[in-house]
């Protein structure tokens, strides 16, 4: 009975739903799975914003629920980039804000009382679930095979290239914005495929939405049009392809000035051009097309040269003079880093200081996607052999986004769908070979046999291809298992132990093995936000001013978003001058404290000694008299902080700010920085004009209060040394006889 | 004048109310509802505004129109449920005015005990009738700047302490006098020429000032306190003398009177100082001879400048929970020189005292689950819960992120879960909808240097529908150091949370100035909540649920498409 009933269930129409409810479930499970397995750091630590970027996303959302669409669109941050401001609302991609600021509202109406901090961490996680359903839409539409899709689904979900972004609490673009990366590709893909308006007007509202949300909307701006040019060059136009793009492009890229931050660049900078290109030469092609069903071959030959030489010419003495006089903006730094990868270290310095804007390690590679990164090749010629529209897609994506995740870290990410795609094909068609369970019958074997052998020769017989083997079944499969096992293992691991700590607050061990919370930076921020005015101006480096913004709630000079150069190499050149330069900039930058970073104590080795050489670097580049990095290596180049020092080095303010009063902490002499490995010098450097705050129990973070002008009108180092030396001072001046004092 | 209020009891009589006051609540109860903003509510950090909760109507005609009525149970139980809620209201004096001088202080003997960081005061004063009518109105005065920081004013009969506190009213400041007065109503009239002894407590805040205002890290700080050696009366005393004591015998500076007693004064024995007894009988009331001490008190002076304190009732999860929000402050000796991490190093491996706060230490009910500690940027990990084992409490040892010196502000907010059943009965009967919630009004860390409270802000959330909210603070045979009910802020709000349709009941109750001598005061709400208020979430839930699910089914029975049929 029981086959039977199995059969049932397994064939035929009940069969079909039977297959469908189970991939329902399967997609479910995926989702669940790619959700759970971003919660280490919550389970871990709490629910809590990590890094840097996402305190400020953080404080957008929280400025958005608070005051309103209209307020946050207008929103001017007088806390930021003080004393310039930041023009907030229209220099930022709203798109994540406002998602979660919708779903904070819609939990309200339901007056479900959620935090928006919890909503704000479970973004990413709960877009990953959505992420790993778009892909398995995405893979479906390249493969016949019911199972790429679900295998493609389940990779996108555990894949270390994308929970290295998505983890709870990393509220940052790339949250929401892989996800419509993934489904704005599957829009297109289907919009070509059926040449439909709607999917194709669709295919543009997801543009938009992630144009709203990422910077790095530019990569689908160019995809797409690059898919489409591929198509013409190999002679594929159709009406499908027609509708698809044109209607992509003209409501898309109206969508896409509707941001305030990318406005009227789709018509003026050069990272759109392409999609603008190609959108012309469509309409040349389809006019072509048209022109071709009315006139004999041999015009129409002579037609179509000279009017593509003409419009290339047009287009690029166009394009030339648009590029000249300014209208079309020149290729952004960033751009150009693209294809030069020492381009931004020697030009851009603030671009190439930027961890995540390293080339990626060949190891990166492995890390992150472990046994895809060899069945991605595999799927990619799976796509050559069979090289429909929507494979030309799939191998154009391949070769652009590999070129890309080589050249920046960072880039990884948009890498990391196509890998899962390819790699599901590859894998999909292993396991559909070896995975059905009968053999060829010998039966239609023979059947063919005579026919085949009277007619033709042997070569041009169909061949029956099957495994018949059972050993070689098992084996391929039980392989096929080990591998996929072995992913598994490797993307937990690498997310619990790579990609899943805060950064904010760092975990170690004690002794007898229980953890111990490192917390000194919300230490010290709290402490600002509780006990200072509500003005005080924080000078820090860049990286912290999200931070602080977020969590001390105070103005400050810079911060991550990197939109003044110059301001910048200002608080470089504070931090890396002498006191008697530094102090004047601090007066005038009304700056009342200045942070740092210090890991000597701890040996927390991301501390702003082991960042200086990027702010003298950035300095140098806006001051180059007056900041010279040479000077801060000794005569044999080393970078050195104990007694062999360069002068420059010894008093500058970061140097002095970050081992003022170590050596106290230390029996005499023995004051060791266990970052550098090196002994500090006796002597506690002499700070004059700023006096110590606040230091946080590990000494991780150091606040410094910028003293006020003396009240005698003395210059501060000379204030020092006569409070310090007052009594020598006296001994040597009573030399006379006293003379007894009168009122 | 003279402002009463019904001070409803418990009985069992107003839990079963009759058909006809049922349907008279009812309308009463959706009348005045109509009326109830819901309060914004946040859950996450927050600073909720007091001031935009809509206060209830509970003004003076209003209930005299019902007293009138005589309807006995209704007056307690009318007004959206609101019967004993009160808004204190204080009495206006004439200009001018000066208390009548129908008492005089045969004996007052003063205990000042200046062991914590705030000052508690015990008069115990033999009082006698002199006029020839039977009085019972007894005036304490205050100088208005510190009456308002006067907590948990409380008088007994010292002979009869079981017989309850006496009726305390509070008077508005005299602006001749600048004296703010306590209005002492024995519950007697007390016959010409009999005496009684009153035992008067209170707490007074910020009443103690270091010097020097400023120090350095590791000196030890001082605290000064001053005050007049005669007490000031509204009446004449005949003898009379003050007990200081002092937490240690390190007592720096103190002053010395001449000629107001033979023989020296103050008398000192250890920590304590006495000065007095002295004969005042021909001192006019009223008349001040400034004493000021000064001593070491190397402890913080932990103030709260506002503590909001939430306790939810869940009948369907049997659960209380409750958190409470602080808004603490140092107020010892501020840092001469900015705060350095290595003297502070020293200081915490030493062990040795300090002005700073280390840690708070906080005594949970036995039973207490899942506390948290956390502030406005997230989880303060260097906190520690000791659970209770068996009978004794549980410990939550909550350190603050950096250690809290003198001038310095942390805000930070604790919550747990308890049983409800602990807390929650219901009133006997088999259909009774009556429940009787008991539950600590104020819990707060345990310190040795005490705790000060500027403001406490109570709310008691109730679940959905509950209604006839009565509240009592309970009393013992001593001061549990809460005000009379009567200076108790009470009034009921509704608070929409998780998919309620009306909103939950929501009784608050304020007080200003309160100290930690109020710990362990508990209170007593009554309300009644029926099967159906219970059961309006599960319907609402299921109604709605269902609604979407037929709009979904009817939308994709809607065919859309243009194709030809």
């Amino acid at each position: 009975m029981a086959p039977s009933s199995l059969n049932v269930m397994l064939k035929g129409s009940s069969g079909r739903s039977t297959r469908g409810l189970l991939r329902v479930i399967i997609l479910c499970t995926i989702a669940a799975a790619a959700v759970s397995s971003r919660l280490f750091s919550v389970i871990r630590f709490e629910s809590i914003i990590h890094e840097f970027d996402p305190w400020f996303n953080f404080r957008a959302t929280k400025y958005l629920i608070e005051n309103g669409f209209y307020s946050f669109w207008d929103w001017f941050d007088d806390r930021t980039w003080h004393p310039l401001g930041r023009v907030t609302g229209g220099t930022l991609y709203p798109g994540l804000m406002v998602t979660s600021g919708v779903i904070y509202h819609i939990l309200r109406l339901l007056t479900i009382p959620v935090d928006i901090r919890n909503i704000c961490v479970l973004l990413a996680p709960g877009f990953s679930g959505l992420t790993a359903l778009a892909m398995y839409l995405l893979t479906s539409e390249m493969s016949t095979s019911p199972s790429a899709g679900l295998l493609a689904a389940a990779f996108m979900g555990i894949t270390p290239g994308y929970i290295s972004r998505s983890v709870a609490g990393s509220y940052d673009n790339e949250a929401i914005a892989i996800f419509l990366l993934v489904f704005t590709f599957y829009l297109w893909i289907k919009a070509v495929k059926n040449g439909s308006i709607m999917w194709g007007a669709l295919t543009a509202l997801f543009y938009g939405y992630m144009v709203s949300a990422w910077g790095g909307y530019v990569f689908i701006t160019n995809l797409i049009p690059l898919h489409v040019f591929v198509l013409l060059c190999m002679g594929r136009y159709s009406n499908r392809v027609y509708i698809s793009y044109t209607t992509w492009y003209a409501l898309g890229t109206l969508g896409s000035m509707q941001i305030p931050f990318v406005g009227f660049l789709p018509i003026r900078n050069s990272d759109h051009m392409s999609a603008l290109g190609v959108f012309g030469l469509i309409q040349l092609v389809a006019f072509a097309e048209f022109i071709r069903t009315y006139l004999p071959g041999k015009e129409f030959q002579k037609l179509l040269t000279s009017m593509i030489l003409l419009t290339v010419g047009l287009g690029f003495g166009g394009l030339v003079l648009l590029s000249v006089s300014g209208v079309i903006a020149p290729w952004s730094g960033r751009f150009y880093s693209l294809w030069d990868t020492g381009y931004a270290k020697i030009h851009i310095p603030i671009i190439a200081s930027v961890s995540e804007h390293q080339p990626t390690a060949w190891p990166a590679f492995f890390f992150d996607l472990n046994f895809l990164i060899w069945l991605f090749p595999a799927g990619v010629f799976m796509c050559f052999q069979k090289l429909k529209d929507e494979h030309v897609f799939v191998v154009i994506y391949a070769v652009l986004a590999s070129y890309f995740a080589g050249v920046m870290v960072r880039l990884m990410l948009t890498l990391t769908p196509i890998v899962c795609v390819a790699a599901a094909l590859a894998l999909s068609s292993i396991l559909d070979s070896f995975l059905v369970a009968s053999t060829p019958s010998s039966s239609s074997e023979a059947k063919e046999k005579p026919t085949a052998e009277d007619k033709s020769l042997r070569s041009t017989r169909k061949p029956v291809v099957g495994i018949y083997s059972f050993f070689s079944k098992s084996v391929v499969v039980g392989s096929v298992i080990v591998y996929l096992l072995l992913f598994v293992a490797h993307c937990t691991w690498v997310t619990s132990n790579a990609y899943s700590s805060p950064s904010v607050v760092l975990a170690s061990k004690l002794p007898d093995g229980s953890q111990y919370i490192i917390d000194d930076y919300r230490e010290a921020y709290y402490w600002l936000r509780q006990n200072t005015p509500d003005n005080a101006k924080i000078m820090a480096w860049w990286d912290y001013g999200y931070q602080i913004g977020g969590m001390a709630d105070r103005p400050t000079l810079v911060d991550n978003n990197t939109w003044n150069n110059t301001h910048i190499a200002t608080v470089g050149k504070a931090m890396s001058s002498r006191e008697e330069v530094s102090y004047p900039i601090l007066r005038q930058h009304d700056v009342d404290y200045v942070l740092v970073v210090f890991g000597g104590l701890l040996g927390y080795s991301g501390d702003d000694l082991n960042k200086f050489l990027w702010m003298v670097r950035i300095a140098e580049g806006i001051w180059p008299d007056e900041v010279k990095e040479r000077d801060f290596f000794t005569a044999r180049g080393e970078y050195r902080v104990d007694e062999e020092a360069t002068p420059a080095m010894k008093n500058s303010l970061m140097y002095k700010m970050s081992y003022h009063n170590f050596q106290s902490l230390f029996p005499p002499g023995q004051a060791m920085d266990r970052v550098r490995g090196t002994k500090v010098p006796k002597e506690s450097p002499q700070l004059n004009t700023l006096e110590e705050a606040f230091t946080s129990e590990n000494w991780i973070v150091r606040l410094y209060k910028v003293k006020d002008l003396d009240n005698l009108g003395r210059d501060h180092s000379s204030a020092v040394a006569f409070d310090k030396g007052l009594k020598r001072k006296r001994a040597t001046k009573h030399k006379g006889p006293r003379v007894l004092r009168t009122e | 004048m003279q402002v009463k209020y019904k001070n409803a009891r418990l009985s069992k009589s107003k839990v079963t109310a009759t058909q006809d006051e049922e349907k008279l609540l009812s309308i009463s109860r959706s009348a005045q509802c109509g009326r109830l903003g819901h309060p914004s509510i946040q859950w996450g950090p927050r600073i909720i505004s007091y001031a935009s909760f809509p206060k209830l109507d509970l003004t003076l005609p209003h209930l005299e129109f019902l007293s009138i009525l005589n309807l006995g149970e209704i007056v307690s139980s009318s007004l959206c449920a609101a019967t004993n809620l009160t808004t204190p209201s204080r009495l206006d004096l004439p200009s001018g005015f000066k208390p009548p001088q129908v008492f005089k202080n045969t004996n007052l003997v003063r205990n000042t005990n200046l062991e914590k960081s705030y000052v508690r005061e015990t008069i115990n004063v033999v009082v006698e009738n002199v006029d020839n009518q039977p009085q019972n109105e007894y005036y304490v005065p205050f100088p208005a700047e510190v009456f308002d920081r006067i907590a948990g004013f409380e008088v007994r009969d010292k002979k009869a302490p079981n017989k309850g506190r006496f009726h305390v009213d509070a008077t508005e400041a005299v602006p001749t006098s600048g004296n703010q007065y306590f209005v002492i109503h024995l519950p007697e009239p007390l016959e010409p020429k009999s005496q009684i002894t009153l035992r008067i407590s209170y707490q007074v805040l910020s009443a103690l000032s270091p010097l020097p205002a400023t120090i350095t890290q590791d000196d030890k700080q001082y605290l000064t306190y001053s005050f007049s050696a005669f007490m000031p009366s509204a009446y004449v005393t005949d003898t009379q003398k003050t007990k200081l004591k002092f937490p240690s015998a390190i007592v720096s500076d103190y002053t010395t009177t001449d000629g107001l007693k033979s023989g020296s004064d103050p008398e000192r024995m250890g920590a304590t100082y006495t000065y007095g007894p002295y004969d005042t009988a021909k001192v006019a009331p009223g008349t001040e001879h400034p004493i000021t001490v000064r001593y070491e008190f190397t402890k913080p002076v932990i103030t709260v400048n506002l503590l909001e304190r939430d306790l939810e009732v869940s009948h369907w999860g049997g659960n209380l929970a409750t958190e409470e929000r602080y808004w603490l402050r140092n107020n010892a000796s501020q840092l001469a020189n900015h705060f350095s991490r290595v003297k502070w190093t020293y200081t915490n491996f030493q062990k040795a005292p300090t002005s700073a706060v280390r840690e708070l230490t906080y005594p949970l009910v036995p039973g207490s689950v899942d506390p948290y500690f956390i502030d406005d940027i997230g989880n303060v990990s260097t906190s520690r819960y000791r659970p209770s084992v068996g009978k004794k409490a549980g410990h939550l040892e909550l350190k603050p992120r950096y250690p809290v010196f003198g001038g310095w502000n942390y805000s930070f907010r604790i919550g747990w879960n308890n049983e409800l059943s602990s807390f929650l009965r219901r009133a006997a009967g088999v259909n009774s909808d009556s429940h009787i919630l008991k539950v600590p009004f104020l819990e707060g860390p345990k310190m040795a240097e005490g705790v000060q409270y500027e403001r406490v802000v109570v709310r008691v959330i109730l679940p959905e529908g509950a209604h006839n909210v009565r509240f009592e603070t309970v009393e013992g045979i001593n001061s549990n150091g809460l005000p009379g009910a009567n200076s108790i802020y009470a009034r009921l709000n509704s608070m929409k949370t998780y998919m309620d349709t009306l909103g939950r009941t929501t009784l608050t109750l304020e007080v200003d100035s309160l100290t930690d001598e109020a710990r362990d005061a508990m209170m007593v709400v009554t309300y009644d909540h029926s099967m159906m208020d219970a059961l309006r979430k599960p319907f609402t839930i299921f109604a709605g649920l269902l609604t979407l699910f037929i709009a979904a089914w009817g939308i994709g029975k809607i065919d859309v498409s243009i194709k030809k049929r």
